[in-house]
């Protein structure tokens, strides 16, 4: 009795924190003429500004056939306008449309015919091609984009494309945010796609690095086999064959349709005025011509109506996964599932680094996979189900659960490893789970493990005010489904959840037909 | 804003009318002046009881509390009979509990609090820290010091800790780049205890006993350098630490030799069998030491070289022109008391391996041969002096870099001279450097791949792969035994 006396103060002093120091958001918000919006939220700590611009466009706008195509679109953003990347236009210009004459060439001798094509007329165009791009390389100005925000302090340079936006960032010293306004306006108005075929080359070579990943093919079979028939049934970098035959048309229809600045969010986080911010934007981003409005996606994810089970064998290890469809964001019932995988995810692997990877992967343009809007789970070691499958019982190495709500779909998802030195299988794990899954539908939390979560959030909350990319990155990608505000509302919504919204989201959340478990066994090596 | 550095910032942004000329290329920009001084160590330095050293800054924007404890003390201080004994450690130094706290309800506790708490052993450092809300301050700084002076490793948590290395032992061959960048170390510096690894027995025999005694040896507070910043006095914070610590008793450590010279491997290929569809490759030989004077010179010839993203050569070259790869470049890996490593590195599907380490091969010989042109220094060398402010963005980031600065035995005015160290770094100087650090006749040419296409080739450059040199076909040991597995 004296423990809880005790935990019910604790509570009260903690839901004070949030209203007693009126941490807000404050964002200043401007929006132009032609319906480009500008968010800026200043922060003094040091002489920079952090300039993240994001595009109402990801792999769920791509369809088959041209699937991967944001992504290549982000890559051809680097290749320069009418004004950046090249030394003369017109003589460019008129190159690099007879180059795309001959690629159509090429791609409708290889890709069209059933046998694969003329070999020698291949080889004679691909020579005449060759010759081609080797002669336009005199008027292109090597990434001169990335160069001038290089020499002038650019860090953080970047973009990333996701299931539903793609972003442009930089981070410049606090004088030079003009700098940003002339570029990414131009690229907007009037970006020229050279070099298309050799990024493409590159792209494969990116989609490669994935798929050397030990369980990439399987996971990526999973996912498509989760989304049936909504756009999130691809993966972000898209399939290798579009990848291939993608063509320069395809990209100019994309890039005339979605990269309008009624389609588009400008953030500003860092040291500067609003008022010095606002009349900058006018004169760029004001210039950009407004675009037609664009159509939200048709195909949301139709019921499953019986349960799906996945096998795969190969190199990666042994593990088990369970993914339920849930609500998209914005859902009242996403406040409960994220509650839920806060109490019930936690674990992961246990070891945080202990040695940086000295070798690890380089930054460049790239694909920000399962970028998730609602993301929300973990637990430390202190999640239910680690509590009991990793500690108590000694079954699994690691349990993990989390929610994600996104623009369209939703995926309630846990993972698990087994503790193969105790000879433990997937398919054990699998009913262990379903067993606490049954009683979390049962009973819901317990008190303390909803003001945990709560608590949790809170303070994450405050945390990521401090975070300038993080923040810019939510208060953009937000801005672009819902609107920015809704960061201090879900937050909001998470504080209200009470366990009887527990137990109903979870009783008609977890239920077989509506899930899909993927069991995975190591075939070669341990 | 109340923090003392944004008051050393002065910055004169012209409030911008509307009509401030038709600008149309970035050459028309003119930018406002902006001045920028680092903060100043000494500022922020103290001392805490026992000689406990201290990096605080108040920062009161956030109700927030952060520690963090920089200790002397890693895997490189641990005998090779007890390799592993680190991260052993991490994995139980929290979990694991005090004389009077189980490593659950610290867990939980803190978990509670919505706060955070993180340990993690390196080479030579090891790192405690916590993060709460301001109102939790004193339980906070309870539980860290707890943490940090008297840990228990109980079995349970040992036993957990050990079952999940044991478990990443199995998945330690698994991807191509994690294998890469072992491996080449490995060659680099040559079976030493920089590159001594525990298999399973070796993590099994590890004990509480031993994890106790070694903490006893290196945990105490002379052996320590703390930062704390958040929302607080620093005088209240004094008062409080100086009374947790004040019985906590100094020793003499006693910090094994460390090598100071490693065997030259053979230059050529190495190359490891993985069926995958491209080859991971690294290229190259030791570095140097981050407090060797050419530190800067290095730098800059670096970014030119490979470091530079997009604005240097190898990518460039390799990526740009030829689109060979997505990842490409070239590093200089730094450690603490001996030479880091320099590579060039790509990854490239199977058949065009070969062409791409010869491309980067003649970068390397090109920025021996000649002086470097002049919009590439001038990118260089602007880009470090115009990001320079980036370095401090957060409290949190500045006093942890002062920390690591002393504990490192670096010059505390590493931050004040930087610029100008940068500034000047001459064509000259690069070409120098490169000559120097740049060793074409002593590469090691890793490759992580599939043996018959790499060794085919393609049509730009065709095998076999011992034109780049002597072929040393790369057995990996068995993870789990430590033993030599089957090819």
């Amino acid at each position: 009795m004296k423990r809880a006396l005790t935990l019910f103060l604790a509570i009260l002093a903690f839901a004070s924190v949030l209203a007693a120091t009126e941490l807000k958001l404050d964002v200043k918000e401007h929006v132009l003429s032609n319906g480009m919006r500008i968010l800026m939220l200043p922060n003094h700590t040091v002489p920079r500004v952090v300039c993240h611009i994001y595009f109402k466009v990801g792999s769920i706008n791509e369809r088959p056939g041209i699937t991967g195509l944001a992504h290549i679109h982000e890559h051809m953003m680097f290749k320069g306008t009418k004004i950046m990347g090249v030394t003369d236009f017109a003589k460019d210009a008129e190159i690099d449309k007879k180059v795309d004459e001959l690629m159509d060439q090429i791609y409708r001798e290889k890709y069209w015919a059933a046998d694969g094509g003329d070999k020698a007329k291949l080889a004679l165009l691909q020579k005449q091609f060759d010759d081609l791009a080797k002669s336009e390389k005199q008027y292109i100005i090597k990434d001169d984009l990335w160069n001038l925000y290089m020499k002038n302090g650019g860090t953080g340079l970047n973009a990333s494309t996701g299931n539903e936006n793609t972003g442009y960032y930089v981070t410049l010293p606090a004088n030079k945010v003009e700098l940003q306004m002339l570029l990414e306006s131009d690229r907007m108005m009037n970006a020229y796609f050279r070099e298309f075929y050799s990024e493409k080359d590159v792209i494969m070579e990116e989609r490669r690095l994935s798929e050397n990943q030990a369980g990439y093919f399987f996971n990526e079979q999973v996912n498509a086999a989760f989304f049936a028939a909504s756009p999130y049934h691809w993966d972000v970098i898209g399939w290798m064959d579009d990848l291939k035959k993608v063509t320069k048309a395809d990209l100019l229809e994309f890039h005339n349709k979605y990269y309008v600045p009624n389609n588009a969010v400008a953030v500003y986080v860092g040291d500067f005025d609003p008022q010095t911010i606002i009349p900058m934007a006018e004169k760029y981003f004001g210039r950009v011509p407004k675009g037609p409005d664009v159509e939200p996606i048709r195909t949301s994810e139709p019921p499953q109506f019986s349960e799906k089970r996945m096998y795969g064998e190969g190199p990666a290890p042994t593990s088990l996964q369970i993914m339920f469809h849930a609500p998209k964001e914005g859902d009242p019932d996403t406040a409960a599932l994220s509650i839920l995988a806060s109490v019930l995810g936690g674990g992961g692997g246990g070891m945080r680094g202990f040695e940086p990877d000295p070798e690890a992967l380089a930054a460049g343009p790239q694909v920000t996979r399962g970028q998730r809007g609602g993301g929300f789970g973990g637990g430390g070691g202190t999640g239910r189900l680690n509590k009991i499958l990793v500690q108590e019982k000694q079954l699994a190495v690691s349990v993990s659960a989390s929610s994600q709500a996104q623009w369209y779909v939703g995926a309630f998802q846990f993972r698990a490893t087994p503790r193969l030195d105790k000879n433990i299988q997937p398919e054990e794990l699998d009913k262990e789970l379903w067993s606490e899954i049954e009683k979390v539908k049962k009973d819901g939390v317990t008190p303390e493990e909803m003001q945990k979560a709560k608590n949790r959030a809170e303070s994450s909350f405050i945390r990521s005010l401090s975070n300038t990319m993080g923040l810019a990155g939510r208060i953009g990608r937000s801005e672009l489904n819902r609107g920015w505000r809704t960061i201090m509302t879900s937050l909001d919504d998470l504080t209200k959840v009470t366990n009887d919204d527990i137990k109903r989201v979870a009783a008609k959340t977890f239920v077989k037909d509506n899930s899909l478990t993927a069991i995975y066994k190591r075939k070669t090596g341990r | 804003m109340k923090k003392t550095l944004t008051l050393a910032c002065v910055i004169a942004l012209v409030v911008l009318s509307v009509g401030f000329g038709q600008v149309q290329k970035p050459s028309d920009l003119k930018y406002p002046p902006l001045k920028f001084e680092p903060p100043d160590p000494k500022a922020y330095r103290t001392e805490y009881a026992n000689g406990l050293r201290a990096y605080v800054q108040e920062d009161t924007d956030f109700p927030l509390f952060n520690i963090s404890a920089l200790v002397n003390f890693g895997s490189l201080y641990v005998p090779k009979t007890k390799t592993g004994l680190a991260q052993v450690m991490s994995g139980s130094m929290i979990r694991g509990g005090t004389k009077t706290r189980e490593g659950s309800a610290i867990e939980e506790r803190i978990d509670f609090l919505g706060g955070s708490l993180n340990f993690n052993a390196g080479d030579r450092t090891s790192t405690l820290s916590l993060s709460v809300l301001s109102k939790d301050i004193d339980e906070g700084l309870a539980i860290f010091f707890d943490v940090l002076m008297n840990p228990e490793f109980k079995e349970d948590a040992l036993n957990l800790s050990k079952s999940r290395l044991i478990n990443q032992l199995r998945s330690a061959n698994d991807n191509p780049s994690g294998v890469l960048s072992r491996e080449y170390q490995k060659v680099l510096y040559g079976d030493c205890l920089l590159t001594w690894e525990a298999a399973q027995k070796g993590y099994e025999g590890i004990t509480s006993a031993e994890l106790k005694t070694i903490h006893a040896q290196y945990f105490f507070p002379k052996n320590i350098i703390l930062t704390v910043t958040g929302d607080f006095k620093k005088a209240d914070i004094k008062a409080k630490v100086d009374k947790i610590v004040s019985a906590w008793k100094n020793k003499a450590a006693t910090f094994p030799p460390l090598p100071k010279s490693f065997p030259k491997p053979e230059p050529g290929v190495y190359f490891i069998q993985k069926q995958i569809n491209q080859g991971y490759i690294n290229i190259g030989h030791l570095g140097l030491e981050d407090t060797n004077p050419d530190y800067f010179a290095v730098q800059v010839m670096n970014f030119i070289l490979g470091g530079g993203s997009f604005s240097s050569r190898i990518t460039m070259k390799v990526r740009s022109d030829e689109g060979l790869s997505y990842n490409q470049g070239s590093r200089f890996s730094y450690r603490w008391g001996f030479p880091g490593t320099f590579s060039g590195y790509v990854q490239t599907k199977s058949e065009t391996v070969g062409y791409a380490i010869s491309l980067i091969e003649n970068e390397f010989n090109r920025i021996r041969k000649d002086l470097v042109a002049d919009p590439e220094m001038d990118t260089a060398v602007n880009y470090y002096l115009e990001s320079f402010a980036d370095t401090f963005q957060s409290p949190q980031s500045i006093m942890s870099g002062f920390a690591n600065l002393e504990m490192t035995g670096k010059p505390m005015d590493y931050y004040k001279t930087y610029r100008d160290k940068i500034k000047a770094v001459t064509k000259a100087r690069v070409q120098e450097v490169a000559q120097k650090y740049i060793h074409p006749d002593q590469l090691v040419i890793m490759i992580v791949g599939d043996w018959e296409p790499c060794n085919k080739g393609g049509d730009k450059w065709p095998g076999p792969l011992d034109k780049l040199g002597k072929v040393h076909r790369v057995v990996l040991t068995d993870p789990l035994t430590g033993e030599p597995g089957k090819q």
